[in-house]
């Protein structure tokens, strides 16, 4: 008892001191790929207007052209001191940006979270229910295609065919009359949206959320109704569930009551872990709906070579997947005993 | 039940979600249409990204486009001209070509009332390069008031430069013969005046802080997603703006705003539309697609200093082959037109050089004569360069197109490579290709910005070029106030590139918007300046 006791605390102070070699791993890779890649802000940028002399004058302006070691040294000593610096390409300092933009992104993943649910969970159900039967090959398929599709497809194709049937947006957060008028408390819109009270503004956020959620979350439902399902398929073979149909209980009672809540146990493990493939799927999606998250901005940094801010933008995104994980091993360890052996 | 219990709650939120999505809002994605607070204002959407908006970091389009409206430069170029005329001065006149008097007109004021006076174009000069922001555009264009380092670099500005006799009076004094300084003054990120009470003299302000004497002030600006305008109640200049309020939606992608404007849920889009977008958009009736001259330009650049560009007569008989009109048809859709000159149309000194020597249509057999006599066997080896995305995709087809045209003429066989900006505009100057695209978007709106770039000492591309008659031509015409001087000297340049053949020009791209019902003035801003007037655009409420 004791030494059980005791192995949860340990359990989870190792977890959190792996996740400092794993944030220098990260940081340094994301240093040196940007570096290794041709380019720079300045080229990026300059690159078609000044002649080759007037490009190393801006180079050294910024300090691009010392030692690369001294560049990592720096890079990490600001790091350390939260110091995640300044955009080039717009002049904003990273932490601005996150606070900018990371409610969109944000809102838009437990939007996507929500339609993934919404879709996926009863439909594993159901397919573990029909197993083998035409519905069960038709959600499979389902799951398949929306798994396999490019987010960015997907996208398209409800931007032209969807948008303009139920008459709406296919771009931004809000409408700019909005983000004019809603005040600026939390920097997630739908809670400024919710907080001002306006209930034209909190329709016209929620109108703008609606595709690009939808697009999202049937891009990662795709993995709710394959494990759903799977889980499904093992707990109608348990014991217990034989038992009680053995004990004369309606099978159709013995999937509600009892299979579908135990099936349903090790998906929401799984659930945290898709935290990954959402952040990965949101920078896809705000690129298509011109949503002002993390992930757009991140490709226009890219595109520009802006080396702090792509730095300072993939450390946090990482802490924040390193930190669910986090939270899901020491959730599993909280449930399972057996996880901190 | 628990389970049950949360699973119903999720479904609920996510089909009230839904559900109230769906239902569609009562106020239109429209700004301005639904809420009698913004009548007649209309929402522009576009591709241009922002790099500060304080003139002091910025050289690029976006940031100039918000600049233009918020800031008052010295000059300006009123719309449909191409001669600079007074903004914040009532006149800017040459005493020499060193000497540049400005007379303020009186009382201009900044958006919170501050007055204008000439401490305050100083101090913008003074601070932009103090800043030295390498962002900015003041250490490359403000060279002619400022302190040099030996290397030719600018360190800041010289004390000397800038008199202010009294409060409506600023007097230039330049370290050389320089008459594209009035050109200069009109571009936001060298010239905009901002109020010294409230900018830091050695350090930018904050995008959302900036105010200016210009028809618009910012009222909000989210990095990268809106930008609001109002008008601006202490502005008296010329610049009646026209919509009391103006939104500014940035999009990262051109499929992305051509969706919005098609949906009505921006009024304009302008900048930058692909040849594709703006041909189905042609046919699309609850849309104009406007069109005006364009400056911006697509030129091939031959390495002139090795491999077979060294040889005058190889370029030449390239600029003999080379079909513009197929260019313009088959790569962009007949969305742009043809150049036949390194100065687009419209420009004071614009001649059409390459079209005078060597015709508007290809001509083999004159290449072939041309190479022939030149004693240079064919067919002639060459490495041609371009970048797929920087330019746009349609920079693949043009590539094809022209590849396609020498191998077509027998005389040429053409290795064609392309690699992405960033490594295209290193390995470009250092000899990977014969020869490669590029593309020019002016600073100002003068033929010297078209040519002194290019032209002398081998050009910020860096080919190699090199002519003592070019470099004298450019440093006559900047050195002279008598513009029929300027513009002769301008058309012995053009008919000298002609002869050279350090590049080909090929193409000059229109001024294009389109705009949905209830938007008019957009057509009074579409000239080769390339400054979108946001001031002159207005919609019916």
């Amino acid at each position: 008892m004791s030494a059980s006791a005791g192995s949860l605390p340990r359990f989870i102070a190792q977890r959190v001191l792996l996740v400092i070699p794993m944030v220098w791993i990260l940081m340094t890779l994301v240093f040196v790929v940007l570096r290794v890649a041709p380019g720079d802000p300045i080229s990026a940028a300059l690159g078609g207007k000044l002649t080759p002399a007037a490009l190393d004058q801006r180079r050294h302006a910024l300090g691009l052209d010392r030692p690369l070691i001294v560049q990592y040294g720096d890079y990490l000593g600001s790091i350390l001191h939260l110091d995640f610096g300044k955009s080039f390409t717009d002049n904003q300092s990273i932490l601005s940006v996150v606070r900018d933009n990371g409610g969109a992104t944000l809102s838009l993943t437990i939007a996507a979270f929500l339609v993934a649910l919404v879709i996926g969970i009863p439909l594993g159900l159901l397919a573990g229910r029909l197993r083998d039967t035409a519905p069960d090959v038709l959600i499979r398929l389902f799951g398949i295609i929306t798994y396999a599709t490019p987010i960015f497809f997907v996208g398209l194709l409800v931007q032209i065919h969807v948008a303009p049937l139920l008459g709406l947006p296919t771009s931004g957060d809000a409408s700019p009359e909005t983000l004019f008028v809603v005040p600026e408390r939390t920097h997630i819109l739908l809670v400024d949206a919710l907080l001002s009270g306006d209930w034209l503004s909190i329709q016209d956020v929620l109108t703008h959320l609606a595709l690009p959620a939808f697009t999202l979350g049937v891009a990662i439902c795709g993995v709710f109704i394959r494990l759903v399902r799977v889980n499904i398929l093992q707990t109608v073979q348990s014991d217990y569930v034989e038992a009680a149909q053995a004990r004369g209980i309606a099978r159709g009672k013995v999937m509600r009551n009892h299979a579908f809540r135990n099936a349903l146990v090790p998906v929401i493990t799984i659930v945290g872990l898709q935290m990954a493939l959402l952040l990965s799927g949101a920078i896809l999606t705000e690129s298509t709906f011109n949503w002002p998250g993390l992930g757009q901005k991140l490709v226009k940094y890219i595109n520009g070579r802006d080396y702090g801010a792509v730095q300072g933008i993939i450390t946090i995104f990482a802490l924040v997947v390193i930190f669910i994980s986090l939270l899901v091993d020491v959730v599993n360890a909280l449930i399972d005993p057996r996880v901190r052996y | 039940m628990g389970m049950r219990r949360h699973l119903g709650a999720i479904s609920g939120a996510a089909v009230l979600l839904l559900a109230v999505a769906a239902c569609g809002s009562n106020r239109d994605s429209s700004a301005g249409t639904g809420s009698s607070t913004t009548g007649g204002s209309y929402t522009l959407g576009t591709t241009d990204t922002v790099t500060a908006v304080d003139p002091a970091g910025s050289y690029d389009l976006g940031s100039s486009t918000l600049q233009y409206s918020i800031f008052q430069t010295l000059l300006t170029i009123p719309a449909g001209g191409n001669t600079p005329e007074g903004d914040a001065a009532q006149s800017c006149n040459y005493d020499d070509p060193q000497t540049l008097t400005c007379t303020l007109k009186p009382g201009l004021k900044f958006s919170n009332g501050d007055p204008l006076t000439s401490s305050d174009v100083k101090f913008s000069f003074q601070r932009a390069l103090t800043i030295a922001d390498p962002n900015g555009a003041a250490i490359y264009l403000l060279a002619s008031i400022g302190t040099l380092d030996k290397a030719g670099n600018v360190t800041g500005l010289d004390p000397k430069a800038i008199e202010t006799p009294d409060d409506t009076t600023v007097i230039f004094h330049l370290n050389k013969p320089d008459t594209t300084f009035q050109f200069v003054l009109t571009y936001p990120g060298a010239g905009d005046i901002v109020d010294e009470q409230v900018f830091p003299a050695d350090k930018e302000l904050a995008d959302d802080q900036v105010i200016g004497s210009g028809p618009y002030k910012l009222s909000q600006y989210k990095a990268g997603q809106q930008a609001v305008l109002e008008t601006n109640a202490n502005y008296s200049g010329d610049r009646e703006a026209k919509a009391p309020q103006v939104f500014i939606s940035y999009y990262q992608e051109a499929s992305a705003l051509k969706l919005a404007v098609e949906s009505g849920e921006i009024d304009v889009a302008w900048d930058t539309l692909g040849p594709t977008d703006i041909t189905a958009l042609k046919s699309n009736s609850d849309v104009t697609v406007a069109e005006g001259d364009g400056a911006a330009i697509r030129y091939w650049v031959w390495r002139t200093d090795s491999g077979p560009g060294k040889d005058q007569a190889v370029r030449k008989a390239a600029a003999q082959v080379i079909d513009r009109a197929a260019i313009a048809k088959n790569a962009y859709e007949g969305t742009v037109d043809p150049l036949y000159s390194i100065v687009p149309p419209g420009l004071p000194g614009q001649v059409d050089a390459f079209k005078s020597t060597y015709g508007s249509t290809p001509d083999i057999a004159a290449a072939k004569k041309t190479l022939a006599d030149a004693g240079v066997s064919t067919p002639v080896k060459i490495t041609m360069g371009y970048t797929p995305t920087h330019y746009g995709p349609n920079t693949v087809d043009e590539a094809t197109e022209y590849s396609r045209e020498l191998e077509d003429s027998g005389l040429f066989t053409v290795d064609t490579k392309s690699a992405e900006w960033e490594q295209y505009q290193t390995i470009y100057k250092q000899g990977a290709y014969d020869l490669w695209i590029l593309g020019w978007y002016p600073d100002f709106l003068d033929a010297d910005n078209y040519l002194a770039p290019f032209m002398v000492d081998g050009g910020f591309f860096s080919n190699g070029y090199h002519s003592d008659t070019v470099n004298q031509l450019v440093a006559d015409e900047r050195g002279t106030t008598n513009s029929a001087q300027r513009q002769a000297d301008f058309g012995k340049l053009q008919g000298q590139a002609a002869t050279d053949v350090p590049f080909i020009p090929s193409w000059v791209g229109k001024n294009v918007a389109v705009y949905g019902a209830g938007i008019s003035g957009v057509e009074d801003t579409l000239d080769p300046a390339y400054i979108f007037r946001l001031w002159t655009v207005s919609k019916s409420s």
